[in-house]
């Protein structure tokens, strides 16, 4: 305790009734929890679905179920198997599934989940440092860090995953054309996350 | 369909805008003043300013029959206006008691009382006591966790919705003794004590609510929300679920004002800087079309468009944007920025047959549905 | 290479315009203030979700949409370590003279290059969709910018090398 930086504390964090402690989970209705072994079941059976050669099917399975209850571990799990069945499906195919898709019932929900899995495809691999407030309210002062010249990074893998980020570029691309931005706005807006 | 009556006023963003009854004169809420522009001919002319805020003026209602002007800021304050006998425009403060911006501000239908949002998560129902002779206030509290967006009230001027960026659109009751009258009993409650929650809802992805509204018959409630989405919530019975709600989400960036023109359609306008219909029943909305007229009948001609080919090309290539290379500087849309404040400007009998809107880029537009 | 370029960018583009959609809004922490929430981060609710748009595993943009103001961080490619030079350099130049620049962040988001800050004030006195453009348009103009620095760099080391080694000849 004796090192702590006074002046860097976050007093808002320590006031149950300050707006800084704003309850998230009151914005994510009725969401219940779901057990990593019960989505390993459920990628499991998607994959069986693939090996079936029913790329479509599997896609539309695995946004049906989109897990948001599960914890991390199984939502990269889901993120996993979805991100297959992205890769199987070809270009050419890709537009009149996507229109057979969002004709059907509830289909601009089902857009709605594989835009949030598009994001969450391309966010994968960057360990960016999300926000902190949110996840662990840390009320520990911030170290102020040093002044960095350029700092170090490593090169060579360079082009690693732009494969499989260009196949989510395209499918970001079509699936625009069709739902528009108003899809992306409700990524943004949805507290319920893949 | 006639064109659109456009007024370019200046180019500052408006907050909101009113118009008086006799349409005669717009208030705009401009920065940290409100000014008053009186119709000569087909324009608007500056005629009085309202100087007295100072933060920028987030809400101002013009009382259709009273004449008072009401206008709410940043500033914490609200100020009730009215003329004097030189025809000047004298402030009266109300006393808020809130201490974080108010966000918006509305009559009611009967003009005694006014509510304001304000961000300290209280909404301030205001109204007039003779004995000191000021404008005091009650607070509606309760479960609101987050700044109130916005404030509607029901044809009874008893019951109030109000949205919130806490993804929850709520009906109170703002009912107050001495000045009201008892309402009588509809769907949203029976006994409405002050601050009775009649309905608390929440959308499915729960983005903050921009505005809200009752219907003409104060029967149904919708909200809009930054989901891109417009909610119709319609009541069974006090205490019940409702019967239906319907919730429709679009392909467009999101509204932030909304307006029933009729019991069976809305009118919607934001981001999208155009105006947008819905129209629908208890069994289901929809989005119907546009206000805004095509413009695909000036196109240009064919050697120009080769010549820009090349450009075409290269513009899709390099900035990921269909566009040929023509000047894309103006949009297609009447309003060149996001549309603010949607009102009904020629209303008859709960049948809305002109609305203005006021948008960030200056305009006030009059449109015929 | 432009083959995955437009994809790239045309995402990057909606994806801004959907997170430019803000509002005037007070600050619900503080009295009569009116401050970016994504840098104040006072109420999460305020807050949206993250979106990231990635290339490839070196290039990427994160946009960070609140109520009233949007973070926009690019991630440069940097192919080597002279263009990662040059890219820091660069990139502290423009820094250094943000308020010429109204929606330059002073200091780049960690994990990326440079960042931008447009707030409700920026989207009201400026065309939403020109920033979105200027954006775009700085992204490719910035690779553009890089490699040409570069190619400049060898061409005067090249030079510098002949000349030293002239009079050994």
């Amino acid at each position: 305790m004796a090192n702590i930086n006074w002046r860097t504390i976050n007093i808002d964090a320590l006031d149950p009734e300050s707006s800084y402690n704003f309850d998230l989970s009151t914005l994510t209705p009725a969401v219940q929890p779901v057990s990593t072994a019960d989505v390993q079941t459920l990628t499991g059976q998607i994959r069986q679905l693939l090996r079936g050669g029913d790329a479509s099917g599997a896609l539309q399975g695995a946004l049906e179920n989109a897990p948001y209850g599960a914890d991390e571990q199984g939502k990269a799990a889901h993120l996993s198997v979805v991100t297959e069945c992205l890769n199987q499906i070809r270009q050419a195919e890709m537009t009149p599934l996507l229109q057979r898709m969002y004709k059907a019932e509830g289909g601009s929900e089902l857009c709605d989940t594989l835009m949030k899995y598009l994001y969450k495809g391309m966010s994968q691999g960057t360990d960016t440092p999300t926000r902190n407030h949110a996840g662990a309210k840390s009320m520990t002062p911030q170290a102020t860090g040093g002044f960095s010249q350029a700092g170090g990074r490593n090169f060579g893998g360079t082009e690693g995953g732009g494969q499989a980020m260009s196949v989510f570029l395209s499918w970001h691309e079509k699936l625009v054309e069709m739902v528009g931005p108003g899809s992306i706005v409700r990524v943004m807006s949805d507290r319920r996350t893949v | 369909m006639a064109a659109p009556e456009v007024h370019h006023l200046f180019h500052a963003p408006i907050a909101d805008h009113s118009f008086s009854s006799d349409r005669s004169t717009l208030a705009v809420a401009r920065d940290n003043n409100v000014e008053l522009y009186k119709r000569s001919g087909n324009a608007f002319r500056l005629q009085d300013e309202l100087r007295g805020h100072d933060k920028t003026i987030t809400g101002v209602d013009i009382a259709p029959r009273s004449g008072r002007i009401v206008t709410s800021s940043q500033d914490r304050n609200a100020y009730v206006w009215e003329p004097s006998k030189n025809g000047e425009w004298k402030p009266t403060l109300v006393l808020l008691r809130i201490n974080r911006a108010a966000t918006c501000v509305r009559w009611c239908p009967s003009e005694n009382k006014f509510a304001v949002g304000s961000g300290a998560r209280i909404i301030a129902v205001c109204y007039f006591e003779e004995e000191n002779d000021w404008w005091v206030s009650k607070h509606l509290k309760k479960p609101l966790r987050s700044t109130v967006t916005s404030v509607a009230w029901h044809p009874n001027s008893v019951l109030l919705a109000a949205g919130s960026t806490d993804g929850h659109a709520r009906v109170f009751s703002s009912f107050i003794k001495g000045t009201d009258e008892r309402p009588e009993p509809s769907a949203w409650g029976e006994r409405l004590p002050f601050n009775t929650v009649c309905g608390e809802y929440l959308n499915p992805t729960a983005g903050w609510v921009h505005d809200v509204a009752f219907s003409p018959s104060g029967d149904a409630l919708a909200f809009c929300a930054h989901d891109s989405s417009v909610t119709i919530v319609y009541p069974s019975a006090p205490e019940q679920p409702p019967q239906a709600v319907i919730s429709v989400s679009t392909q467009l960036l999101p509204f932030t004002s909304l307006l029933w023109s009729s019991e069976t359609e809305l009118v919607c306008a934001g981001y999208d800087c155009g105006v947008y219909r819905f129209s629908g029943s208890s069994d289901g909305w929809q989005l119907t079309g546009t206000l805004e007229k095509d413009t695909s009948q000036s196109r240009p001609g064919m050697e120009q468009r080769e010549e820009s080919a090349l450009n075409m090309f290269r513009s899709m290539d390099l900035k990921g944007r269909s566009g040929a290379g023509v000047d894309d500087t103006k949009l297609k849309t009447v309003h060149q920025n996001s549309i603010n404040t949607l009102r009904a400007y020629d209303e008859s009998g709960g049948q809305v047959a002109k609305i203005s809107t006021g948008g960030v880029d200056g305009r006030v537009v009059v449109w015929n549905l | 290479m432009s083959q995955s370029l437009r994809p790239y960018l045309s995402c990057v583009r909606s994806t801004l315009t959907a997170a430019l959609s803000l509002s005037n809004f007070a600050s619900q922490a503080a009295e009569r203030h009116n401050v970016p929430e994504i840098e104040a981060a006072s109420s999460p609710e305020l807050l949206l979700n993250p979106l990231t748009v990635s290339r490839n595993a070196e290039e990427r943009v994160l946009v960070e949409p609140s109520v009233n103001s949007v973070r926009v961080s690019i991630r440069i490619k940097q192919a080597d370590e002279i263009e990662h030079i040059l890219v820091h350099k660069f990139t502290r130049f423009l820094t250094q003279r943000a308020e010429a620049f109204f929606i330059l962040r002073r200091k780049a988001v960690p994990g990326y290059d440079i960042s931008f800050l447009i707030t409700n004030l920026h989207t009201e006195e400026m065309l939403k969709h020109k920033l979105v453009d200027f954006i775009i348009e700085f992204m490719e103009e910035v690779d553009k910018e890089i490699s040409e620095m570069k190619l400049f760099l060898n061409a005067r080391a090249r030079f510098v090398a002949e000349s030293f080694l002239t009079p050994f000849d």
